[in-house]
């Protein structure tokens, strides 16, 4: 009888864990590039960069935060704001498609208004100066930096942030 | 009998880890041409019209789009060339984004200071915000200006520079876009896209610089931006400060800027005021972050 009931137990979780492995959520890195973090929260260290287009695997989740596994396996945390869930369809017939983009691939493959775009914008329009809007991009806050004005000014997890 | 339920067990395990290898293997064979179900019918229903909305853009597009009406307004403006201020606005910018709605976009939020006496605060789609000179003056400390620049994460969060692009320019849009994947634009292709891309910019253009969002987006800015200040630990009062100053010195330029862009100072007020009611705990000012802020802006002329 015991015997039995171990068999059902473990047949059952080797199943739940064959489930688990095919339904496991996979994430699809949708800004430029951004930080792996060791902790939910953004001045925290990071484990590695990850560019867009990159899929991890989700793994947990935390008040707006996911716990992920990257392909090297390395592991941490990503705000759900820098990644899109690519969804897994059980029941995904492999249906003949026509060979035009849906918006998710577009986003992969980098098209629509895209560099190509604004270097055309750019000739049309040579009065315009993109390299203010260049330099803008450089100005950075490092997560130490964050860290250190936020502690200094008792902001957030500091002081008053609810 | 006993080998009799046991037989029942292993086949039920077996037909269920078929029934899930298979779906598996159909799913991987899927991955491993890039498109699931929901592509396929995304790809069906392309043929109609992909992109009804402004949620269709891509983080992607929505950064070259703010790009490009960066440069329109730094067209209008000169830049402020104070790098330690400049430093500073960019750091209790950040702090506000991170406890925002949507803390990441394709390339971060990053901030810069017109040099105009002016008063006036833009968000282009991205996170590419401006505060002018004029408008930095106006505020007495961090908090006014936490809640100032929140307010402005506010519009880029709920993607309001997005939502003034005329429905008509994304389908117009996608029509060049939904053919192959994967290779370049051809001349007349690009030339389309670009006149559409245009187009685009105008629209946002026209609300953004010209004659100000909807006056619902404003309210909305306003509610997130004081929802967004509390949380980073700013007191949200700084808004309602903010504006009672701006009402204070109506009359004085009202018909550009800020003045021009944003509904009356005195119907913001009200509506900021019930939405202060609304929080839990409303953090209070600190005299550590006015001191600082005294510091950064002692050199501001």
């Amino acid at each position: 009888m015991k015997k039995k009931l171990s068999l059902k137990v473990l047949l059952l979780g080797v199943l739940v864990v064959f489930v688990g492995i095919i339904l496991a959520e996979s994430l699809i890195i949708k800004v430029k590039t951004t930080s792996l973090k060791k902790e939910p929260v953004f001045y925290s260290d990071t484990v590695a960069v990850l560019n867009n287009g990159e899929q991890v695997e989700k793994i947990g989740e935390q008040q707006g935060w996911y716990k992920v596994r990257t392909q090297k396996g390395q592991e941490g945390w990503l705000h759900s704001s820098a990644v899109q869930e690519k969804k897994f369809f059980l029941f995904a017939m492999n249906k003949q498609v026509k060979s035009q983009a849906s918006a998710e691939e577009v986003a992969l493959a980098g098209k629509g208004f895209n560099k190509q775009v604004e270097e055309k914008y750019k000739a049309n329009n040579p009065s315009l100066s993109f390299v203010v809007v260049d330099r803008m991009l450089k100005l950075k806050v490092t997560p130490r930096q964050l860290k250190s004005f936020l502690e200094k000014g008792k902001l957030g997890e500091f002081g008053g942030g609810q | 009998m006993r080998a009799g339920k046991y037989l029942k067990w292993v086949i039920c395990f077996t037909v269920a880890a078929l029934f899930f290898a298979g779906c598996a293997a159909v799913q991987e064979k899927l991955g491993s041409l890039k498109i699931t179900k929901s592509d396929a019918d995304a790809i069906v229903k392309t043929t109609k019209a992909l992109r009804k909305s402004f949620s269709e853009i891509t983080e992607e597009e929505e950064y070259y789009i703010g790009r490009a009406v960066a440069a329109l307004i730094l067209s209008k403006y000169k830049v402020y060339q104070n790098s330690k201020l400049t430093a500073y606005v960019n750091q209790v910018g950040n702090a506000v984004t991170v406890y925002s709605d949507r803390p990441e976009t394709f390339a971060g939020y990053h901030f810069l200071i017109l040099d105009s006496s002016e008063v006036n605060a833009l968000a282009a789609p991205g996170g590419f915000v401006f505060v002018t000179k004029g408008l930095l003056k106006r505020c007495k400390n961090e908090e006014m200006l936490g809640c100032i620049l929140a307010h402005e994460v506010g519009h880029v969060s709920a993607k309001h520079g997005l939502q003034s692009i005329k429905k008509s320019r994304l389908i117009d849009a996608f029509k060049v876009i939904g053919q192959e994947v994967g290779k370049k634009y051809g001349p007349q292709e690009l030339a389309q896209l670009t006149e559409v891309f245009e187009n685009v910019l105008g629209d946002i253009a026209e609300k953004l610089i010209e004659r100000g969002y909807d006056r619902k987006y404003e309210y909305e800015a306003d509610r997130l931006g004081i929802r967004f200040a509390a949380k980073t630990g700013y007191a949200p009062g700084g808004l309602l400060d903010f504006l009672k100053t701006m009402s204070d010195e109506a009359g004085e330029g009202s018909d550009k800027g800020w003045y021009k862009t944003h509904p009356a100072p005195q119907d913001r007020l009200k509506r900021a005021e019930k939405e202060l009611g609304k929080l839990n705990t409303i953090p209070s000012i600190q005299k550590v972050r006015t001191t600082r802020f005294n510091q950064a802006t002692r050199t501001l002329k």
